[in-house]
């Protein structure tokens, strides 16, 4: 094979991973997306809760030896209740017209979880576990992680199953209905405060599991990852435009796949600073983000 | 003095405003009516330029204004008020109207360190009137938001009239009023007229319009229907349909309610 | 005794880091992207002394400016997102100066040793003070110079037209537009502003610290940032110098005995403060119900 045929390859290969990888930033996204969606606020810890969930499953696994699908089980539900403990103390009290007292409430706990995670496990590095690491999948000049692929088919099945959730059953016809009209929905006899609850809870049963597959597709969890998948996750919610599902997982692909691209170009040290003036980019150009105009009220 | 030519606004698929042509002359009460949802809003936003015109012009003393920011807009002549009235409400009386200190005149005559940062007292004074006459001096330390509804309302006819405006976009002034109120209304809209400022009123309350406009157009669906004195228009069949759904002659009348 | 001073000039420091976050919050702007000027005013300060060898005050004033000069091409893009979609951009564009940072090496030689930034090894020996003989009263005095200068600055600023209009975009954007100001030029010249602020604050961090790297400015600097104005209140500059007094000086060095967990603290009180008083310690209505109490109504109108 040619140099040039080489070069492709490996090129595309980057970028493929990178896929793959993305469809975890696609869940996070939507994590955001779905919380904007529900109260027009950000929750700022979502990212944060995803970890932390993943930091319980990893206890699991350190202490009672638990198998790997346990752990991202309970990395899921740890994340899930910490999202409800976010919602109770940073969204449920706080008057539902001040945007910025919620998104400062919500930075603090970002940061407070943090710090509980940094401190139990003095901030070094642990080694995460992962299904199908041992496996390499061929595909002419192409290779596929086993353990990737795992994470592809894990994440793929979580959006079709949140999708099925908000789309066919009562409860996501409930989340969607606060989401577009609070009061008309609380009219109809929705309780809101219940509703936006199992919205986070939801919202942190992705973000764990999202958690538990970056880690396990890196290898390693890391406090140091909180703040970059934060940012990450917003910007993929951004591009996507801010409330919307689908964009969410377009903008979360895209994001995935450039950011390898800039990596196998620039190297890691500059990559992410790559990934964020394509955020600047959408902003001075399309504000709205990929699938149109999410923020109509303001 | 002011002409609307073919004006139009789309959201989406939604025609808001479609092939508007108004003309307002110098020193009329002009007024503008229609059922909910008919475009009147969306008129004023445009004359304003809060929204940007999917076709059409907007001129004003024969100046194109197209494309022309509101401030802009409100330094050739345009000023308004709000269907649900904009004060500053954690900012005092006072302040509401120093903020609205942008007038020609002002912009003439201070230094860019007076305008800002001093007070001068030509503005003093000027507030000082203003608030004479929305009968407010009493009030003027007062934050906006412990004003009580009438007093609210004529705190924004000050702060428009701040600008020394030549035509004036009222937005459903008189929301929300009593008979006594309206009345009050419609003789403070005759005195702003009578010192010289043009006037587009935006109103639902048959009562206002008919007593005080001039000249009318009603817009239904964003299009003008019918125009002319407050006669014309009450006699209009159109008219009668699209307020009433019906052309039914035993339908009430659009009378001016006494 | 240099333990207080090193505190007093880190609360200074914070102050000015915390009234640029102010001046753009009065316009309804909450920026996550202050550290990022205070970066630039860090590195910018650190390599004119180091590498360019300037005196300290044109070093200072030049990377306030050039702090300045940044948040003024950050301010028109800005301008097309608002609220939370700000929140996004300004804490994109914080990270985005921090990773420049993180790959910035400049190394210049000086007599027998290297200096300048060093990437992720960070930006050592900016040693001004210390080459110049400056005593740590000195140093103190200077950076309390600048705080109460631009203190004073903004307090005339906020008595005068220009900050009831601040006041005015914070409040409503298309009234404040409707009766003629122009409001790009307000929001703009408010982001420049709190850029040259934060620019001095980084600056003079920059050489009190010595040592700067990338992972100074954090979002959690730029969370400090906007947690000031909103505990203090927007009610005047005096709000912030009280809250970083309490944060910085009580909180953090109160809680001296608990270690490293002391920001955790940082954390629950932001979570409390926002559901006890969400519109900040201070809100405007409770400086207007104290002002009458003391007898200092709105004295700006008296008419002669």
């Amino acid at each position: 094979m040619s140099d040039f045929l080489l070069e492709f390859v490996e090129i595309t290969q980057t970028i493929g991973d990178g896929l793959f990888f993305g469809t975890t930033y696609a869940l996070i996204g939507i994590g955001f997306s779905l919380i904007f969606g529900a109260m027009r606020k950000l929750n700022m810890t979502y990212a944060a809760a995803a970890l932390a969930g993943a930091y319980v499953g990893l206890a699991a696994f350190t202490f009672i030896n638990a198998p790997a699908p346990v752990v991202f089980l309970i990395s899921a539900l740890a994340s899930g209740l910490i999202g409800g403990a976010v919602y109770i103390t940073c969204f449920r009290f706080i008057p539902i017209n001040n945007h910025l007292a919620a998104l400062m409430a919500s930075i603090g706990a970002l940061f407070f979880i943090d710090e509980i995670v940094v401190h139990t496990t003095d901030g070094s590095p642990l080694t995460f576990p992962a299904l199908f690491d041992d496996v390499m999948f061929e595909m002419g000049p192409y290779g596929v992680r086993g353990d990737l692929l795992f994470v592809l088919a894990v994440n793929i099945v979580s959006t079709i199953g949140l999708l099925y959730v908000l789309y066919r059953t009562r409860l996501g016809l409930a989340t969607r209905a606060v989401s577009q009209q609070d009061v008309a929905a609380q009219l109809c006899g929705i309780d809101v405060h219940r509703t936006n609850a199992i919205t986070f809870v939801l919202a942190g049963l992705l973000g764990g599991i999202a958690g538990s597959m970056t880690a396990s597709a890196v290898g390693v969890l890391s406090p140091l990852i909180t703040v970059p998948l934060t940012v990450k996750g917003l910007i993929v919610s951004v591009i996507g435009g801010l409330g919307s599902i689908p964009g969410a997982i377009a903008a979360g692909l895209l994001v995935g796949g450039l950011e390898n691209a800039f990596l196998y170009f620039r190297g890691v040290n500059e990559r992410d600073m790559y990934v964020l003036l394509l955020l600047f980019v959408f902003l001075i150009f399309r504000p709205d983000g990929l699938f149109g105009s999410a923020i109509d009220r303001d | 003095m002011l002409e609307l030519r073919g004006l139009s606004k789309h959201f989406g698929g939604v025609r808001a405003v479609d092939e508007l042509d108004i003309t307002v002359q110098e020193g009329e009460i002009f007024g503008l009516i229609g059922p909910n949802g008919s475009g009147k809003s969306t008129t004023i936003n445009l004359i304003c330029g809060v929204y940007q015109e999917t076709a059409g012009t907007v001129r004003f003393h024969e100046e194109l204004m197209n494309g022309k920011p509101p401030h802009q807009r409100l330094r050739a002549g345009i000023a308004r008020t709000f269907q649900n009235i904009r004060l500053f409400p954690n900012l005092t009386v006072w302040q509401n109207l120093w903020v609205a200190q942008n007038s020609p005149e002002d912009l003439a005559t201070q230094g860019f360190l007076s305008r800002w940062f001093g007070a001068t007292r030509r503005t003093r004074r000027e507030i000082a009137t203003l608030l004479e006459l929305a009968d407010l001096e009493h009030k003027s330390d007062e934050l906006a938001s412990n004003l009580a509804f009438g007093e609210q309302r004529r705190l924004e006819f000050a702060r428009a009239a701040a600008a020394r405006p030549k035509l004036l976009l009222l937005d459903e002034p008189a929301a929300g009023m009593n008979r006594q109120e309206i009345h009050d209304l419609s003789l403070r809209i005759r005195r702003i007229r009578d010192s010289g400022v043009t006037i587009l009123l935006v109103e639902h309350v048959m009562e206002l319009v008919m007593g005080v406009a001039e000249q009318i157009a009603v817009l239904n669906f964003g299009q003008k229907i019918a125009s002319g004195t407050p006669g014309d228009v009450q006699r209009n069949k159109a008219v009668q349909e699209a307020y009433l759904g019906t052309s039914d002659s035993d339908a009430p009348s659009l009378d001016t309610g006494d | 005794m240099s333990y207080y001073l090193g505190l007093a000039q880190l609360i200074g420091i914070h102050t000015l880091l915390g009234l640029s976050a102010y001046v753009l919050m009065l316009t309804g702007q909450l920026s996550l992207g202050q550290a990022g000027f205070f970066a630039i005013g860090a590195y910018s300060a650190g390599i004119l002394t180091v590498i360019f060898e300037l005196p300290i005050l044109p070093a200072l004033l030049a990377a306030a400016v050039i702090a300045a000069f940044f948040a003024f091409l950050v301010g028109f893009p800005a301008l097309r997102v608002k609220g939370l979609m700000l929140v996004v951009a300004t804490i994109a564009f914080g990270e985005f100066v921090r990773l420049f940072f993180f790959n910035l090496s400049w190394r210049v030689p000086r007599g027998d040793i290297v200096v300048g930034p060093d990437s992720t090894n960070g930006f050592r020996e900016i040693r001004y003070f210390v080459a110049n003989g400056w005593s740590p009263w000195e140093i103190t005095a200077f950076v309390w110079t600048f705080v109460i200068l631009i203190m004073a600055a903004l307090w005339w600023m906020d008595r005068s037209r220009a900050g009831a209009v601040l006041r005015a975009v914070g409040e409503d954007e298309l009234a404040t537009q409707s009766v003629g100001v122009n409001l790009t030029a307000v929001k703009v010249t408010a982001m420049t502003a709190g850029g040259f602020i934060a620019g001095i604050g980084g600056a003079l961090y920059a050489h009190t610290a010595t040592y700067v790297d990338h992972l100074t400015f954090t979002v959690l600097l730029a969370t400090f940032a906007v947690s000031y104005p909103i505990l203090g209140g927007l009610s005047s500059v005096f709000g912030t110098l009280v809250a970083v007094v309490f944060i910085q000086g009580v909180l953090v060095e109160g809680l001296r005995f608990m270690g490293d967990w002391r920001n955790i603290v940082f954390g629950l009180l932001i979570i409390m403060a926002m559901n006890l008083k969400p519109s900040g310690l201070f809100d405007a209505r409770t400086a207007q119900v104290l002002k009458r109490a003391v007898g200092l109504g709105a004295q700006e109108k008296s008419d002669a």
